[in-house]
């Protein structure tokens, strides 16, 4: 795929003319400073950094633990290095590297650098023009599904790994293992939170 | 629970020698040893006792270094199973290797299979139905295929022993064109199904919604727990709540002492006699190590599912068999049916935003075939029909919320929005040039020839599944979803997972492969009871009708036996 067609996928070129950074980043002039205090198994530390910046956007600690305090980027760095094939990995360090070009063409600045207010700006335009998940049955996806492009794809795994993980899963979530009945309609304030499981 | 004797060295004759344990040849097993015959089981792959060689059984997606998620190695492992979409790291053991074991697709067919004690009796969707003449009248009627040498009557107290036996849970509609089984207490509906199910069955006459009929117990049944509800049946069931030879018949076949079970046994071929007319027994290739070993036997059941009992057939030649035992018709390896996959419609529906539900039912919907079962339902774009499976639950996927940030996850993290859907399963019509064939230039990891698939659907299930689409749309909208989307995935042949056919019951021997009690015509001692019998494919789940066959040609093979007639 060339670069214009990946940057349409992720929704970083549909109005992306126009840089004039807001007012509110105006005033917020320092850079985002990050270090990565992991170590990637497949991720560049640059690379890394974004994922984490990316899932802290989508996902941050409120009064329920965010996807970095679930290690959710680790988890997707694990992921990467052991399930994709060669061709995988290329995609989404090319998908990567598409974004972040992107980000510096608007903001002048990869995404893990960007203001918390350009990162949002980043995501609405993403969010606002990247395809959605068809919906699916017994492990397929039904219809013609576009392809979601990388920002849906990263969200999408953002949230896989968050409610996968042992935190959220056994105590977020609500957690029942071995339900033994099956209850078919039962009032959602006596539930909570959605299934884990 | 006494482990299984494999120990099949003292003995290399027996009574009668069963290939495979899935379905049907757990059963045949069972009722075989039951009556008294030592009976030796060969099984391509390992032994999986119940509940001890479960290794997934509780895993939590956090107990998978990857989630769930599969190696590259892996998936190489299962290039062609991953396909059907449903193998992860919690059962991927028990798929088999596709890498050791090819076969050539002439045209796209998923051919999935299990190679270990149980075979996919472990995998399996427990979906239970009865047949009825409707079924078993069809091809007669209209001409395709051959008749079917048996009716309702002649199936039905083997229907009612293995529903005894096996528990199937279901609720009674007193419905010609599917009859009732002896049923444990049904499953619930939840209350989206429930609202479906009022609307559909107010706005379409002759059309009925109906909890899955299932082989899961939903009261404690013959010493096995009832369903937990934790929908991970496919890792095997520490409970024994669903059926399976692993949890149900083959412990009973071992409680008789009658039971050898030899493990990564390949049956290659089953030994004919000239002189004597008939089977001698079976020969097998020892898969760890290449030692081939013959086993002798007065009866023999070959239970190996559809495309393998068909593939050892015509691998088993003699100067009275040249093109394959049992091969006097030229139908063996023909007539190869499954059913249409996914193809339906799903929707979303408001209303019941305050409902969720606790526990994961392993189990649907079922809406029983309504075209093409009377003068006045008879369709003029197809023959035979269809049914639906589907099911209500709260799903949306979270990534499509088109926010995201604090208040994004506060809201993901509530159940989400309440959906719908029904996929078809169409009856496919058997058709002689839909085949399997030996292929000697593709060997398998044993240096044995392997299987080229030759299949398609064609006009009539095309137009079965083009209806199920429109009908599927209709009903949901009528229902009151909105959003209502209309799909085909238009899977080839083999995602059904019901192959069928490929050595066909009939009472011709001229134009079938075997007769009324599932013997082979021209060698009568060779039984086959697993999908490779079906003469034509009705458009409900066939498992059910796989064990009671089965059940009925064992005491038939039990009774010539004794008459000295086989």
């Amino acid at each position: 795929m060339d670069r214009r067609k990946a940057l349409k996928k992720a929704g970083l070129l549909a109005g992306a003319t126009i840089a004039m950074p807001s007012m509110f980043s105006l005033l917020q002039s320092c850079k985002s400073e990050t270090r990565l205090d992991w170590q990637p198994e497949f991720f560049t530390e640059e690379e890394a950094k974004t994922i984490s910046a990316l899932i802290d956007t989508i996902l941050p600690a409120t009064d329920t633990p965010g996807g970095l305090d679930v290690k959710a980027d680790m988890f997707i760095d694990k992921v990467v290095a052991h399930t994709y094939d060669a061709e995988g990995q290329k995609y989404m360090r090319d998908a990567i590297a598409e974004f972040n070009q992107a980000c510096k063409e608007k903001y002048g600045a990869i995404f893990p650098e960007l203001s918390n207010s350009e990162k949002i700006e980043v995501l609405k335009d993403a969010e606002a023009n990247s395809p959605k998940f068809n919906p699916g049955i017994w492990g397929t996806s039904v219809g013609e599904q576009e392809p979601v492009g990388f920002y849906r794809s990263m969200k999408s795994m953002a949230i896989w790994a968050y409610f996968t993980s042992e935190e959220i899963g056994e105590n977020v979530l609500s957690y029942d293992p071995i339900p033994g009945t099956y209850e078919p309609c039962k009032p959602l304030s006596e539930v909570g939170n959605r299934w884990s499981l | 629970m006494a482990n299984f004797n494999i120990d099949a060295k003292k003995d290399m004759t027996y009574d009668a020698i069963v290939i495979g344990s899935g379905i049907s040849g757990g059963w045949a097993a069972k009722e075989l040893c039951e009556k008294g015959l030592k009976t030796l089981v060969l099984e391509r792959g390992p032994i999986v006792e119940h509940v001890v060689d479960y290794p997934t059984m509780n895993w939590d997606p956090w107990d998978m270094e990857y989630r769930g998620g599969l190696t590259p190695e892996e998936k190489k492992k299962h290039y062609k199973n991953i396909r059907s979409g449903w193998v992860g790291k919690d059962t991927e053991h028990f798929w088999a290797d596709d890498a050791a074991n090819p076969y050539t697709e002439e045209k796209p067919f998923l051919w999935l299979r299990g190679h270990q004690m149980g075979g996919k009796s472990l995998l399996w969707g427990k979906q239970t139905y009865r047949w009825s003449d409707l079924d078993f009248e069809a091809n007669a009627k209209d001409g395709h295929g051959v008749d079917w040498p048996i009716r309702y009557k002649d199936i039905e107290p083997w229907y009612t022993y293995v529903e005894k036996f096996a528990g199937i849970s279901g609720e009674a509609l007193g419905l010609p064109q599917l009859p009732d089984s002896h049923f444990l207490p049904p499953m619930e509906l939840n209350c989206v199904e429930k609202h479906v199910k009022e609307r559909i069955e107010k706005n379409f006459e002759g059309r009925n919604l109906t909890i899955g009929r299932v082989a899961h117990l939903t009261q404690p049944h013959n010493g096995r727990g009832q369903c937990q509800n934790r929908n991970r049946c496919s890792r095997g069931c520490p409970y024994g709540a669903y059926f399976s030879s692993n949890a149900v018949t083959l412990p009973a076949a071992n409680a008789t002492g009658n039971l050898t079970i030899r493990p990564y046994s390949i049956a290659q071929e089953v030994i004919y006699d000239d002189t004597k007319g008939k089977a001698t027994g079976v020969r097998i290739i020892d898969a760890e190590t290449n030692e081939v070993i013959e086993y002798s036997s007065k009866i023999v059941f070959v239970n190996a599912s559809a495309l393998s009992t068909a593939h050892i057939l015509m691998n088993s030649t003699s100067n009275r068999f040249e093109n394959g035992l049992g091969n006097d018709s030229g139908e063996l390896g023909h007539n190869l049916m499954d059913h249409t996959y996914r193809v339906g419609a799903i929707g979303k529906i408001d209303g019941f935003e305050d409902k969720y539900y606790k526990g994961r039912r392993p189990n649907g919907i079922y809406i029983p075939r309504y075209v093409n079962i009377d003068e006045k339902t008879k369709s003029d774009k197809f023959v035979r029909g269809f049914g639906y499976q589907g099911g209500g639950y709260r799903g949306g996927n979270p990534a499509n919320v088109d926010t995201f940030g604090a208040d994004f996850k506060d809201n993901i993290l509530k159940p989400g929005q309440w959906e719908f859907f029904i996929t078809g399963f169409a009856e496919c019509l058997p058709y002689h040039d839909n085949k399997i064939s030996l292929n000697k230039e593709v060997l398998d990891k044993w240096g044995q020839p392997t299987l080229t698939i030759d299949a398609e659907f064609k006009e009539n299930e095309k137009a079965l599944n083009k209806q199920i689409q429109e009908d599927a749309v209709e009903m949901l909208e009528k229902s009151g979803l909105k959003e209502v989307m209309g799909f085909d995935k238009e899977h080839p042949p083999g995602y059904g997972v019901h192959e069928m056919g490929t050595a066909r019951m009939g009472r011709d021997p001229k134009t079938s492969v075997l007769n009324e009690f599932n013997q082979v015509h021209a060698a009568k001692n060779v039984f086959v009871t697993d999908g490779a019998c079906m003469t034509s494919s009705s458009c409900v789940n066939p498992s059910l009708t796989y064990m009671a066959l089965t059940a009925r040609a064992a005491d038939h093979a039990v009774n010539e036996s004794k008459k000295l007639n086989i």
